[in-house]
């Protein structure tokens, strides 16, 4: 909770990153890692919205059982457009290109990353990419899903295949050069007094998923090749016909692209151990075994991609290894819930809007992981893939836990980095619209995938309409709680009130500069003596004043 | 910390040196594919074969990359690269070798 | 700059130190760190590759012997030796660079690129050789003959390496006619599973040419691939040379100032690495069959 009286009197500092040059050049050939972050924050914007789009024809499509809206070679496109978008250009990037670059010097106490040049070389990979994927998109896209199973993607599609995977094997380099910078810039660029176990533990998180980014992005930049190059000469390795095998392309392709969706979690992690802690106003618990388990959830996260291919033809015994594995694998990510739930046991809880993100992700999270080991079964796997449960699985633990981590810390980190507050009330009426349509969109489709139907088609059986509709008016609702925040967070730029250096008086190092920050982040370069999540004596806080601050809620 | 700066670790006859070991292997690695080991058990010209080279691979690193004055971290990365290879390897190798094994087949 | 005014101090900066860094110090680090961290991503790319490798070849070890001995362990050989040449000089040039010494520097540039310029000169001699003997698993990427001049091919596949062979190709195919060592793996009782079922005809019960080309098909393929990719790098690497040769011969390097030299070495070296792998792997799996 804020409070009137926490805003610094002075306003918005008048020389900040924002005001450091205006023209157009000062922003495209920058070094400064906080505008590189503001850039990626519009177009990974403009990402979610055609991803969302693409969403919205599919629930559209599914309200009717008949494939009427959508005759089903479209909808295949318009799914595969959907996971394309989502998964490359907006939820890998996300949390580590926007908060992740702005954040992280900040909150180790340098002056910007290790290498800004390599920074904004990633920025430009990722337009680049993005581009000739949107090109590819917009002449007809792919229609093989995101996943470009062999032999179909390589002989039979008509579509933009090589087109779609160029774009994606470019943006791979933006993820790897971003993953590069951050892990160098943990190493070097610590302020004097800043040990590893003094970092926020938002940072830990980024280091681990920066090991996974660049040990998993060239596999998935060599299969996207070998893909595109038997596709082009119409011989390769995935032809079972000259004795090639498809299974290697699933297991090439989920080398990556399951350590990618720990890539897709682990910042949305960082980022709620930094809420719930903050928030509750209370050292996280068992900061050491959150910091140790994320590195063990990016290691582990190399050893399952099998769960990925239980019914494709791999033996029975890989199977079995994969799926102990996948069981283990489960273990960090509960150590972690554990650790938020008992910092927030006896903590000062604030129920503003960052932290209604927090908790959200918690339940959901939850919801999503524990459905996860269900699919990790053996025997139960048979009957769920494929099926809208798997559907509702990773949209729970990638929209319920990464999306809604991603709202979180841009709420929380809004006033650090535009120096204005949103409106508190419209934040929390969107929080709840996004928790509400989120649970009435995904759960039911659990339902619908236990009850056998599979997923990627455009009609099903009539007795499955009832849920489908309700998961399309829960798509509605989240709609709308998701255009919400761009609403009243580009009002705030506009009328919102200044925030101060400090509006959740919390004792983080990125605090303690002013908000918005100046280009070299801090005018004196701190010295760290204190443990993270200190709220006690030794932080330079008074946090009994900030308890005597806070008020009831008020519409602000 | 950084590059070494205070003293060259290795002169111009260590270079040279590491360079023979390399060329020397490279013969070695020439002429022993010819002859048949697999007398020895199946499978032992490529190991030999491997040998050598993990030998020259290991000079190349250590030597002429520096790796052997170079901090921990450097060492850590080089290693953990060739660890995460060996699970790409072992974990993908584990299906084919295992399918129609007999094994849980039902 | 707003630091250097508050704490009140005179910064002298080094050559080439940039505004983020305090000193030389965290600059080399932070390079060291980086280009170690693109080397590993670089490791795990090609690794990809191998590990497709390893699949096939454990899969169809003969076919993978056989296409083997039809690669020039010669031309191999001597790629291998001008890249351990090239990798020796640029270790070389890191150390004149360190020791000042400027025209020491260019010399040794020159020869590593020389060198990795004859590399890809070998190269393209060997590429040249499989399009002309229908080497190239892509259908119309080899040397064609002209059409109505097809020879059929006498007695079985296993036969065939005892055979003089006139090389006709009107499309341009993937041509192997030989799979003795198919034959000699049956015989010797040591085929692997995949093999049994793969260089088989179903209805004769006999070893099938086409099929056991096909297997061949795919070491070619890989070949083609993996050095193909390793060129490339190659490639990027003479680039990286030639800038590295304008700033050294602008005198640019010092005992002060060095790292660009020993990154890019970093890189010519894992170059080399890379070959030191590809070379037995592909060109000496099945040498000892052939005695």
């Amino acid at each position: 909770m804020y409070n009137a009286e926490a805003i610094s009197a002075a306003g918005i500092p008048k020389v900040n990153y924002l005001t450091n040059g205006f023209t157009l050049k000062s922003w495209l050939l920058t070094k400064d890692h906080k505008r590189i972050a503001i850039m990626y924050l519009i177009t990974i914007s403009l990402f979610f919205m055609a991803g969302g789009m693409f969403a919205s024809a599919i629930r559209l499509e599914l309200l009717t059982p008949a494939s009427d809206l959508l005759e089903s070679g479209t909808y295949n496109r318009v799914f595969t457009a959907h996971g394309v978008l989502m998964i490359f250009f907006f939820l890998i990037p996300s949390i580590p290109a926007v908060l992740g670059n702005f954040m992280l010097p900040i909150m180790i106490g340098a002056k910007d990353l290790a290498l800004p040049r390599v920074n904004l070389l990633s920025l430009y990979i990722y337009w680049i990419g993005g581009a000739f994927t949107v090109w590819a998109l917009l002449q007809g896209g792919v229609d093989t899903g995101w996943t470009f199973y062999t032999p179909y993607s390589t002989t039979f599609s008509n579509s933009y295949v090589m087109a779609v995977g160029l774009g994606i094997f470019i943006n791979g380099f933006s993820s790897i050069l971003t993953g590069l910078n951050f892990i160098v810039t943990v190493h070097t660029m610590r302020a004097p007094g800043m040990t590893w176990f003094r970092l926020p533990l938002f940072v830990w998180a980024q280091y681990a998923t920066s090991l996974v980014m660049i040990l998993g992005t060239p596999v998935i930049a060599i299969t996207v090749l070998l893909l595109a190059i038997e596709r082009l000469v119409h011989v390769g390795i995935f032809d079972p016909s000259i004795g090639g095998d498809p299974i290697l392309f699933q297991h090439m392709f989920w080398f990556y692209s399951h350590p990618a969706v720990y890539i897709m979690i682990l910042p949305g992690m960082g980022v709620i151990s930094e809420l719930i802690s903050n928030f509750s106003r209370k050292k996280i618990f068992g900061y050491e075994f959150i910091a140790f388990s994320s590195i063990a959830i990016a290691v582990f996260g190399f050893l399952v991609w099998g769960h990925h291919m239980f019914v494709s033809g791999q033996s029975i015994y890989a199977g079995l290894v994969f799926s102990f594995l996948t069981m283990v694998v489960a273990v960090p990510s509960a150590i972690k819930m554990f650790n938020w739930t008992a910092t927030m046991y006896k903590g000062s809880v604030s129920f503003d809007t960052p932290m209604l993100y927090g908790i959200g992700f918690m339940g959901l999270f939850l919801i999503g992981g524990l459905t996860g080991l269900f699919l990790g079964a053996t025997g139960l796997v048979v009957h769920l893939t494929d099926t809208y449960f798997v559907v509702a699985h990773f949209h729970y633990v990638m929209v319920g836990g990464q999306v809604i981590a991603y709202l979180g810390g841009i709420h929380y980190w809004w006033p650090k980095m535009t120096g204005k507050m949103y409106s508190e009330f419209w934040g929390k009426i969107s929080a709840m619209l996004v928790f509400i349509g989120f649970n009435l969109t995904f759960f039911p489709q659990f339902i619908l995938g236990y009850l056998g139907m599979p997923r990627r088609y455009a009609s099903y059986p009539e007795e499955l309409q009832v849920l489908n509709i309700f998961s399309t008016a829960g798509a509605s609702v989240l709609g709308i709680g998701l255009v919400l925040p761009v609403i009243y967070l580009a009002q705030s730029l506009i009328s919102g009130k200044p925030a101060g250096d400090n509006p959740w008086m919390l004792p983080g190092l990125e605090w303690r500069t002013s908000s918005p920050p100046p280009t070299e982040n801090f005018e004196k370069m701190p010295v760290v003596t204190w443990e993270a999540y200190e709220f006690g004596e030794d932080s330079g806080l008074d946090i009994e004043e900030a308890r005597r601050r806070i008020q009831p809620t008020a519409s602000v | 910390m950084g590059l070494d700066h205070e003293e060259q670790h290795i002169k111009i006859p260590g270079y040279l040196g590491v360079f023979a070991v390399l060329v020397v292997g490279t013969i070695l690695t020439y002429f022993a594919a010819q002859i048949d080991l697999d007398w020895i058990f199946p499978g032992a010209n490529t190991l030999l074969a491997l040998l050598i080279a993990f030998t020259k691979m290991t000079c190349v690193m250590l030597f002429f990359m520096h790796v052997y004055w170079s901090p921990k971290m450097i060492w850590l990365s080089a290693v953990a690269s060739f660890f995460w290879l060996a699970i790409m390897f072992s974990y993908t190798m584990q299906d084919y070798l295992t399918r129609d094994s007999g094994v849980f087949t039902p | 700059m707003a630091s250097h005014e508050d704490t009140g101090h005179f910064h002298y900066h080094e050559p080439g130190l940039q505004h983020q860094f305090e000193d030389m110090g965290q600059q080399e680090e932070s390079v060291s760190i980086g280009m170690w961290m693109f080397l590993v991503q670089e490791i795990m790319f090609f690794g990809g590759l191998f590990s497709a490798y390893l699949v096939f070849r454990s899969k169809y070890p003969m076919a993978f012997a056989a296409g083997s001995n039809h690669l020039d362990a010669f031309w191999g050989g001597l790629n291998t030796l001008v890249l351990i040449v090239s990798s020796l000089t640029m270790a070389l040039t890191v150390y004149f660079a360190q020791k000042n010494k400027r025209n020491m520097q260019v010399i040794m540039i020159l020869i590593t690129m020389a060198f990795g310029a004859t590399f890809l000169v070998v190269k393209l001699i060997e590429y040249t050789d499989k399009y002309n003997h229908g080497l190239v698993p892509v259908t119309g990427w080899n040397k064609k003959t002209p059409p109505g001049t097809e020879e059929h091919a006498t007695g079985p596949c296993w036969e065939h390496s005892t055979e003089e062979h006139v090389y006709v190709n009107p499309k341009g195919e993937f041509q192997f006619p030989d799979c003795s060592l198919a034959k000699l793996a049956e015989e010797e009782g040591f085929l692997t599973k995949s093999e049994k079922i793969g260089y088989y005809n179903p209805s004769t019960g006999q070893i099938d040419g086409n099929k056991f080309r096909d297997k061949v098909r795919i070491f070619y393929y890989l070949y083609f691939v993996m050095t193909g990719l390793h060129a490339l790098h190659m490639i990027v690497g003479l680039g990286l040379m030639t800038w590295l040769l304008f700033a050294a011969w602008r005198g640019d390097f010092s005992f002060q100032y060095y790292a660009p030299v020993e990154m890019s070495g970093l890189y010519w070296h894992f170059v080399d690495i890379v070959w030191i792998f590809l070379f037995p792997l592909l060109y000496l799996l099945g040498r000892h069959f052939l005695h």
